[in-house]
């Protein structure tokens, strides 16, 4: 029997871009966590933290992450903290307008990071990318975010060059987000993330 | 915390409108007008409604027991066969049913506890199977074994256990006279709601029994979603590789013609089907309640086409098919559609068998439906497992004990116990732990089901304390299983057992914040005394 994913495509896009980073590395202190790539605040701040990706440099200003600061989880209520909802899967249609952004624990959707094939279940973004709709969303935030963390400046490590507009997403990835066959570095570590649901179309590996 | 409470849902531009009285109907409400009083309708509308929340609640275990049965992703993508797909869709139809079940419960919950009276759901699920559904006339149309009993069982997924589907959701006839007792159809017994509430003795204010810090408690339509990634399935094969729209498909996924995931589903539920605002309601009036029946009903059995009977959706855009027509099409894919001699009704006309046609044998050949046991019960499985199966008897009632703590949670919380409790419960505790007891031979070459007892876990206030100390049994029986043969088949499966145990009572995050099920007791302390 033909095993999860394959066929895989080839060969493989991604071979020039950094392997996704299955921890988290150090981050720059008063920043808020994030869910997903390009949705980060400040320079330093993604998965590959202040000391950016091997070989290479952290990511220079907002928007230009690689993915998720978060603790991962794979579902609907399972966040930590606030922000850290992925969405699409679970969740009303309220929840699934405004992905990556919710107030506190137990309050945001499903699995992080957002995998890009993930496409919402409900609402007015029913059938279409959860990412494109969480960028989206913190573009929209992030004039309000980028005052906020303006006046934070004196007691945190966030960069003072806050830029007005947000940067763009790491290359390879800028129009879609992480794919998933770059975060199971070509089907080879499907554990690198599970998502909830019994359909088989969370484009991830399932939680069961 | 009032930045917690999410805002309420956009209202829907055009609501379908509240189904007019059939003439029996009218009739009916002349005489009750005539020959019932206030007090005798009032007491009659609150015992139905709590008959109606015990209809739905026993509805549940049943589309649930055959849900799990279906074993939906083993093939997926651009490999998934006919057999996969056909279980696929099974699944997501049958909880798609299974969803809007639980918002008729809700539904029919809101309304009692508008009129004052508290809704009662722990402990009551059907007590055995094969089940009658409470009042339900317990002969109906002949079935595809000639017989005529409706008696529910609690049975894996099959073309006779979806004949038993339609004998919960047969449609109503058009116009015929409302009954709560021996009823033939849900809406039947539904029109009779209905009807009481068109009496002369009842008023808005019937339904603002509480005061408004109480009247804010009811459920809110913010917690209800039509679909999920449980409910979608795909139509057909698909490229899981490609991203979801709108984004350009990169060029290293355009090599095959497949669809992305995203375009192959299908979403069998609707944000449309409902009368009135929202698929959920809150109650301060008699249109309100009247419009919370006629989304129950419409659901179940379609919107009603006058002269004629049902039709086959409940929606203004006609998307989405009742729950009787969903089922009967699922059927009509069997093989053994095109020859049964099950009787159903004129309206809505019946589907033309449906191909690729599918059979029992070749479902469970390719092993997408699991070999459950008929009407299981824990006390009737293996002695060294009963207390594994318990356990999720206990969250099954501990769902229902938390459905009856919303209406006690402070209105500025509901949204996080919602989460916490009812979200978290169903897909991370018992969506789990039943899909991992699945894995368990029971003997005579079946495995676990799930048995939706109506375990006790005593009084709400100390019920989490109760759950606890089952799952602690049940994780003692797993240790066992592991000690006996610690590097048998089981090892795997009964780890697993211990961990969504752990999930449902003791599970923190990072930074040891409780991340279980809610300890309710809190809110009935009131009850205790």
């Amino acid at each position: 029997m033909p095993q999860p994913g394959q066929p895989v495509p080839t060969p493989y896009p991604y071979a020039d871009a950094p392997l996704f980073p299955t921890s988290i590395g150090p981050q720059p202190a008063g920043l808020p966590l994030h869910s997903c790539m390009g949705l980060n605040s400040c320079r330093g701040s993604d998965r590959y933290g202040l000391t950016g990706p091997p070989g290479g440099k952290a990511n220079a200003c907002a928007g230009q992450g690689y993915c998720a600061t978060t603790a991962d989880h794979t579902c609907h209520v399972q966040n930590q903290c606030r922000n850290q909802g992925g969405c699409g899967l679970y969740g009303t249609a309220e929840e699934m307008n405004r992905p990556a952004k919710n107030e506190c624990r137990s309050l945001g959707s499903c699995a992080t990071p957002i995998n890009a094939e993930r496409f919402s279940t409900n609402g007015p973004n029913q059938g279409k990318s959860v990412w494109l709709r969480a960028r989206a969303v913190f573009a929209e935030q992030w004039p309000e975010r980028r005052e906020a963390l303006l006046a934070k400046t004196e007691t945190s490590d966030v960069h003072r060059d806050l830029p007005e507009s947000l940067g763009a997403p790491p290359a390879p990835f800028a129009a879609t987000g992480p794919t998933y066959l770059w975060i199971t570095n070509g089907n080879q570590l499907r554990s690198n993330m599970t998502a909830c649901g019994s359909s088989g179309m969370s484009g991830a590996g399932g939680c069961s | 915390m009032s930045t917690l409470v999410p805002a309420a849902p956009a209202p829907v531009a055009q609501p379908d409108p509240i189904t007019p009285l059939t003439p029996a109907e009218a009739r009916f409400v002349d005489w009750l007008d005539s020959h019932s009083n206030r007090d005798e309708v009032l007491a009659q509308l609150k015992a139905n409604l709590q008959t109606a929340i015990e209809i739905e609640i026993a509805t549940i275990p049943i589309y649930l027991y055959a849900y799990y049965s279906l074993n939906r992703n083993a093939e997926s993508g651009e490999n998934i066969g006919p057999e996969q797909l056909f279980a696929n869709k099974a699944g997501g139809t049958v909880m798609s049913v299974a969803i809007e079940e639980m918002l008729h419960m809700s539904l029919a919950s809101n309304v009692l506890y508008a009129l004052g009276v508290a809704p009662l759901l722990y402990g009551k699920a059907p007590d055995q199977y094969p089940t009658g559904l409470p009042y339900h006339n317990p002969q109906g149309p002949r079935g595809p074994d000639g017989q005529t009993a409706v008696l529910i069982p609690l049975s894996r997924f099959s073309f006779e256990q979806l004949w038993h589907f339609l004998q919960i959701e047969y449609p109503e006839r058009w116009d015929i006279t409302p009954e709560d007792r021996n009823w033939q159809t849900i809406g039947q017994f539904y029109s009779y709601i209905r009807c009481l509430l068109r009496t002369k003795f009842l008023t808005d204010a019937d339904f603002q029994q509480r005061p408004p810090q109480e009247q804010a408690q009811a459920i809110q339509p913010y917690n209800y979603s039509p679909n999920n990634t449980d409910t979608v399935y795909p139509a057909g094969k698909f490229d899981p590789w490609k991203p979801a729209p709108p984004v350009p498909i990169p060029a290293w996924a355009q090599a095959d013609s497949y669809a992305s995931g995203a375009q192959a589903a299908v979403y069998p539920d609707h944000a449309d089907s409902h009368a009135g605002l929202s698929e959920l309601l809150t109650i301060q009036t008699l249109q309100d309640a009247a419009e919370a029946i006629d989304t129950i009903c419409d659901q179940g059995e379609g919107c009603p086409v006058p002269d004629v009977g049902p039709g086959s959706d409940d929606d203004p855009t006609k998307d989405e098919q009742s729950h009787y027509v969903k089922f009967l099409r699922l059927q009509a894919q069997f093989a053994e559609y095109a020859t049964t001699t099950e009787s159903l009704p004129a309206d809505p006309p019946p589907p033309k068998p449906i191909v690729p046609a599918v059979s029992q044998f070749e479902l469970e050949l390719a092993e997408v439906v699991i070999a459950f046991p008929d009407n299981p019960t824990s006390s009737g499985y293996p002695a060294e497992l009963q207390l594994i199966s318990a356990f999720c008897s206990g969250c099954f009632q501990y769902m229902l004990i938390m459905t009856e703590t919303v209406y006690r949670v402070p209105a500025a919380s509901q949204k996080l116990f919602f989460n916490e409790g009812m979200h978290r419960s169903m897909i991370w505790v018992l969506d789990k732990y039943i899909k991992t007891i699945r894995n368990i031979p029971v003997g005579g070459g079946k495995f676990m089901g799930p048995t939706f007892e109506n375990i006790d876990l005593g009084p709400q206030a100390s019920s989490f304390v109760a759950l606890t100390e089952l799952g602690n049994q049940a994780i003692a029986a797993a240790q066992n299983i592991i000690n006996d043969d610690p590097s048998g088949p089981m090892v795997s499966v009964m780890g697993d057992v211990i961990y969504y145990i752990g999930v449902a009572l003791t599970a923190t995050g990072t930074g040891g914040q409780p991340m279980h099920l809610p300890d309710v007791s809190q809110y009935w302390r009131d009850a205790e005394a």
